[in-house]
């Protein structure tokens, strides 16, 4: 063995791995080679110095600091949590999640005024309240969501007021059913109901 | 596999702060010797380790629990660590001269060592010797230094956290000891004291 080889397996031997035939080569070289032998000693004895770095003192306040940094806990899903405490349920939800997965992110993201009927010259617009005034007449269903709805007038059909208000005055009358839905769970029966019924037809 | 840790993750993930506390018992002074040894700046090493804690929390949905928690915490610590050194690099080389005009380089800004935890007790020239020369080591060699010696990790676990080929761990094993016996055979720490018989 020469010098140049005799290097290599002395960092071999230093990080643990050196094999049983090398092992013996380098030996036999390092008793033979006084150069090799004091680089070898100067190498175990700096990795022997680094190793007796001691470990550095954390500040008593360090945990107290890491854990007041953190975000602050998201507030429960109110639905996740209905699902888990009635789990029979959830299979429902889930089907009714995977139907309505396009009107749930509609639930999530849009944060406009919708409003929805196939009779709407009827009704004024202002700002996000929406009115049906007195003496007018909105034929068949009108559904708002994310608005004021006040009725003064006549509305033939259901009247559904999705996460909103509804200001019915004395002077309103509503053929149909009147609906409020204010959650994102409400909002799934909602639909699927009107799903089910769908099929039923 | 260290199922606690392990569970831990788990139940910090759905939310419970006590255990994510548990965690921070476990691992802020091993993640602080770290940082402390890369930036040598208690202060940076402080804010490293608070940063890190508070990346493991934000993803810990990410957090693969076949894996170790101990890598996974190290690769998260030792990279914002490699992240701090190289823009310290950035920020000194642009301005290595400050625009005072009194031609104060950065050097006049590095941290005084004064304040250094281990200035707190009384410390052997040696071991001020040895933390000098793992400052000035490259960063790439430091690292693996550090995680290698103060941390003691093998190459296998070093390869895992810096999700590098076990055979470049290795080679910078024996770079960063080559450099380090250099540096201190400069300072005649580990230099022939006795001529070697045979
Ligand atoms: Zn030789």
């Amino acid at each position: 063995m020469n010098c140049k080889e005799a290097l290599p397996l002395i960092h071999e031997y230093l990080d643990g791995d050196l094999q049983g035939s090398d092992s013996q080569r380098l030996k036999e070289h390092l008793i033979s080679c006084q150069a090799c032998h004091a680089l070898f000693r100067q190498l175990e004895k700096t990795d022997a110095m680094v190793r007796m770095l001691p470990p550095v003192r954390v500040s008593e306040t360090l945990t107290a600091q890491i854990m007041s940094g953190l975000p602050p806990v998201k507030k429960r899903n109110s639905w996740m949590d209905f699902i888990r405490k009635h789990p029979a349920v959830s299979v429902a939800v889930v089907f009714a999640t995977v139907m309505f997965g396009s009107f749930m992110s509609m639930w999530n993201d849009d944060t406009n005024l919708m409003v929805k009927g196939s009779n709407l010259q009827d009704v004024v617009i202002e700002g996000n309240t929406v009115t049906v005034p007195q003496g007018h007449t909105v034929k068949g269903d009108l559904v708002v969501q994310r608005g004021k709805l006040k009725v003064e007038g006549e509305v033939t059909g259901n009247l559904i007021v999705i996460d909103g208000s509804l200001n019915l005055a004395s002077t309103a009358h509503i053929s149909g059913h009147v609906t409020q839905v204010d959650e994102a769970l409400g909002w799934v029966w909602y639909k699927l109901g009107e799903f089910v019924g769908m099929l039923s037809h | 596999m260290n199922f606690v840790e392990a569970r831990l993750a788990k139940l910090a993930r759905n939310g419970d702060r006590n255990a994510f506390a548990e965690l921070v018992e476990l691992y802020k002074d091993k993640i602080f010797h770290l940082a402390y040894r890369m930036l040598n700046n208690k202060q940076e090493a402080e804010d490293a380790v608070q940063e890190t804690f508070l990346r493991v929390y934000t993803n810990l949905h990410r957090y693969d629990e076949n894996q170790k928690f101990s890598t996974w915490i190290f690769r998260i610590g030792t990279n914002l660590c490699i992240d701090k050194l190289r823009r310290r690099k950035n920020t000194y080389s642009l301005d290595a001269e400050m625009p005072d005009g009194e031609g104060n380089d950065y050097y006049a800004m590095l941290p005084s060592h004064e304040d250094t935890p281990e200035k707190q007790v009384i410390v052997s020239e040696t071991q001020e010797q040895i933390r000098q020369a793992i400052e000035t080591l490259p960063e790439k060699y430091k690292s693996v230094v550090i995680l290698r010696y103060l941390h003691d990790m093998s190459l296998q676990e070093i390869s895992d956290v810096l999700d590098m080929p076990v055979t470049t761990i290795k080679t910078r094993v024996h770079r960063g000891r080559e450099y380090l016996r250099k540096r201190l055979e400069q300072e005649d720490q580990v230099g022939y004291t006795n001529p070697v018989h045979m």
